[in-house]
């Protein structure tokens, strides 16, 4: 559902983020994206998001082309950036309202899917208030019924568990597990190991923008044995 | 001192465009900075040094040839004063920064110094040229030496502090008596409404002296002139600096440093003992409000619609963005009536009425010239337009991966800039055809040639934005302030304003073609310029935002 073939970009002519890269997220597949910073973790969210260009290469998502088909494939997209610092000006409602116009979601089903979801990470009382008085946390999990509420069948989450409290974290990685038991694609980036390592059906290591590792985690400990996932990782990024 | 100096550096990168947007596009900055020299800076010195040259020169004869110069400075330190508090709010108050200074170990008067003393210097580039030009008329009028042009030198580079400092000292107590207040937001909305209340009782009291050239020197050459008394004593460096440059003695120049040294001591006594209570809990202004019902309200709209009220909700719900970008043009309708008010017995209105009444044909296109030109300068004013890319700041990203095309999004902010500039620009208009009585069918076409107006401005405006918006700003008013884009997009509307309405009257005063034609080719004009203005925005401006 996900699908990233030789893509390169570079910054300024001189900083080169991804350096060909290439891989894929099947549905019913949750894959973990991990990488010490500034290894071009989001410089490839953003590109399979539509948001900067590669400077070669494809993506496709959901069987549309990013490029040639731009609208269709963001209509299968939720998306939550690294920064929930958007729109503190409008009510979490209203900013909700927003998102599920833009995604064309019917009146009933908004209204349906934003209770489930509310209830879920304990926002409904906040939802009548500006986002400008939530907390790092509300505004992330706001991004997170923002970028469900249109039900999509591909999910790229950036730091999706930056600042959400135990539960809120629980309650996502619930819905990513039911999610792709539907059928359907989640990758998302973190800097937690133990996220990966209990969530993922597959990681990306990714360093300086080349691909280190593609596959199971099972199979990387196989290939490493006796070691821990954060030796493996350490020893593959420093290398 | 080393401190000082490098937080008022950092803060200063804060608000300038940075290095990466500098070079994104050199030559626009180029291009873009010799049309605002040009267009718009250097006419307006010009203009002020003729004006403080004339009135120095004939006041000569009287002896009080520094009244007029004092006066000009004393209302420049007036707006700047009034300008100055809805910027202090914001820089002291509420800026993105505030949150990263307060837990460093640093003094309350160290962080006030260095944001007063950078805002300072983003604000004042504008007013130091206006001031350079009044004292260069001074000077050429009043025939003085080397030494005075050296005091103007100094004077053009302090001359905003001691107003500025009253701003930071008001803005600190305010914001100490009200620190309960827990909407703080409404604070900030109350000093912007209060600014503009101000703005337009000085409008008026200068509506009302009726422009008269020879009463106001009249007034002027009087030696013990009462309003001047009265500004001599809010801002009494300005015959300080003034006496100075005319007795040539270096005792009025050091009192002058002295008050500014006093003055600054003050102001930083006043930070030291109240700006902490003020500015401690400025990050929960507001509280939670327990709705369920929210979800019950939700209905589907479509994505423009919904699109279209998340831009007016922000324009509307952020200060900055209220006092600077939304208010004025709901100022526009009371400053038609005040002047109508004000000149309803001048025998100018007397005979502009009748000239509109009969039909005069060059009154008739006067009018309508005026109309188009202050919808053009209002809509660029208001920057609505010209900020509608650079107001996403570090968000922008929404903007491109949602599932809405650039053209339709860019398509909704101008239509944001047209309903708002547009609302303001008709009521103004309708205001005026009523009070001169002009007629219904008249009234619409002057509507008509308004929104176009609008149209064009708007479009022109969309597309300056995205060549290069500011997308890095730590608080709203930054982007809006210190914006070049802006700046840039004012000079360009301005002069092809003043193109198109300077050819319309001299194709009117020079050939044979009569009003109705002029208007007509004025029409054409303004409706190409603005498919231009369009098609730029709809082809170069989606493209420009592709590769940001």
């Amino acid at each position: 559902m996900i699908k990233i073939e030789n893509v390169t970009k570079t910054y300024n002519k001189t900083v080169r983020a991804l350096d060909n890269i290439s891989f894929s997220v099947d549905g019913g597949e949750i894959v973990g994206f991990i990488g010490p910073n500034g290894s071009g973790k989001t410089t490839t969210m953003k590109i399979l998001t539509g948001i900067i260009k590669p400077d070669s290469g494809k993506v496709i998502i959901n069987g549309f082309n990013i490029k040639d088909d731009p609208i269709k494939a963001k209509q299968s997209i939720g998306y939550i950036a690294d920064n929930p610092d958007i729109f503190l000006r409008l009510k979490g409602s209203e900013f909700l309202e927003l998102i599920g116009d833009i995604y064309k979601v019917p009146t009933d089903v908004r209204r349906k899917r934003t209770e489930g979801l509310a209830e879920k990470f304990g926002l409904t009382e906040a939802l009548g208030s500006p986002m400008i008085s939530y907390s790092h946390g509300m505004r992330q999990k706001i991004m997170v019924i923002a970028a469900l509420v249109h039900k999509p069948p591909v999910w790229i989450l950036d730091e999706p568990m930056i600042g959400l409290d135990p539960k809120s974290a629980f309650e996502l990685k619930q819905l990513m597990r039911e999610h792709t038991k539907e059928g359907n694609a989640v990758f998302f980036s973190t800097h937690v190991l133990e996220v990966a390592e209990k969530l993922c059906d597959r990681v990306v290591i990714i360093k300086n923008g080349h691909i280190l590792y593609n596959g199971t985690l099972d199979e990387l400990e196989k290939q490493n044995k006796n070691e821990s996932l954060e030796n493996i990782f350490l020893e593959l990024t420093e290398k | 001192m080393k401190l000082y100096l490098r937080l008022v550096s950092a803060l200063i990168k804060g608000v300038e465009p940075n290095d990466k947007e500098k070079k994104r596009n050199k030559i626009f900055y180029v291009v873009m900075s010799v049309i605002a020299a040009f267009g718009i800076m250097l006419p307006m010195a010009f203009f002020v040094g003729v004006i403080i040259y004339t009135v120095t020169s004939a006041l000569t004869q009287t002896g009080t040839q520094e009244n007029g110069v004092e006066m000009f400075l004393h209302l420049i330190a007036a707006f700047s004063f009034i300008f100055g508090l809805n910027v202090f709010f914001s820089v002291f108050y509420f800026s993105g920064d505030i949150e990263n200074l307060l837990p460093l170990p640093l003094r309350p008067y160290q962080i006030i110094a260095s944001k007063f003393t950078a805002a300072m210097i983003s604000e004042s580039v504008m007013e130091c040229i206006v001031i350079i030009a009044a004292l260069t008329g001074y000077i050429l009028g009043g025939n003085m030496p080397l030494y005075s042009w050296l005091i103007s030198i100094i004077g053009t580079l302090t001359m905003p502090i001691l107003p500025l400092i009253y701003c930071g000292i008001i803005c600190m107590v305010v914001m100490y008596f009200t620190r309960f207040i827990r909407n703080k937001d409404t604070v900030n909305k109350i000093t912007g409404v209060f600014t503009f209340l101000v703005i337009a009782g000085i409008v008026y009291l200068i509506a009302q002296s009726g422009f008269d050239s020879q009463k106001l020197i009249n007034a002027l050459s009087t030696p013990d002139n009462a309003i001047l008394r009265v500004m001599n004593i809010i801002f009494p460096t300005v015959p300080l600096l003034v006496n100075s440059m005319e007795t040539q003695g270096i005792f009025n120049i050091l009192i002058y440093f002295g008050v500014n040294i006093v003055a600054a001591a003050v102001f930083m006594l006043v930070a030291q003992a109240i700006y902490f209570p003020g500015v401690a809990g400025i990050g929960q202004g507001m509280s939670h409000r327990s709705s369920s019902n929210t979800i019950q309200k939700m209905r589907q709209h479509s994505p423009c619609t919904s699109y279209l009220k998340k831009e007016l909700r922000i324009l509307f719900r952020t200060p900055a963005y209220f006092t600077n970008c939304v208010m004025i043009n709901f100022l526009i309708p009371v400053f038609v009536c005040l002047a109508y008010v004000v000149h309803k017995q001048t025998n100018f209105l007397e005979s502009f009425v009748y000239g509109i009444h009969s039909g005069n044909e060059e009154t008739v296109l006067i009018f309508m010239l005026g109309i188009s030109a202050v919808s053009v300068l209002v809509t660029a004013l208001n920057c609505i337009a010209s900020s509608g890319i650079t107001r996403e700041g570090k968000h922008f990203s929404f903007i491109k991966y949602i599932p809405l095309d650039y053209t339709a999004q860019l398509n909704v902010k101008a239509a944001v800039s047209i309903i708002i500039s547009g609302s303001g620009m008709i009521i103004s208009v309708i205001a005026a055809c009523i009070l001169l009585n002009t007629g219904f069918k008249f009234t619409v076409f002057c509507c008509l040639l308004s929104l176009i107006s609008v149209t064009f401005a708007t479009y022109l405006g969309i597309y300056m934005d995205s060549v290069n918006p500011k997308l890095i700003w730590e608080d709203e008013l930054n982007a809006l302030r210190g914006n070049y884009n802006i700046f840039f997009n004012m000079a360009i509307a301005i002069v092809t304003e003043a193109v198109i309405c300077a050819g319309s009257y001299l194709l009117f005063k020079f050939t044979p073609a009569g009003s109705i034609l002029i208007i007509i080719i004025l029409f054409v004009a303004l409706m190409l310029l603005t498919t231009i203005s369009y098609l730029l925005c709809c082809r170069k401006a989606t493209k420009n935002i592709g590769t940001l």
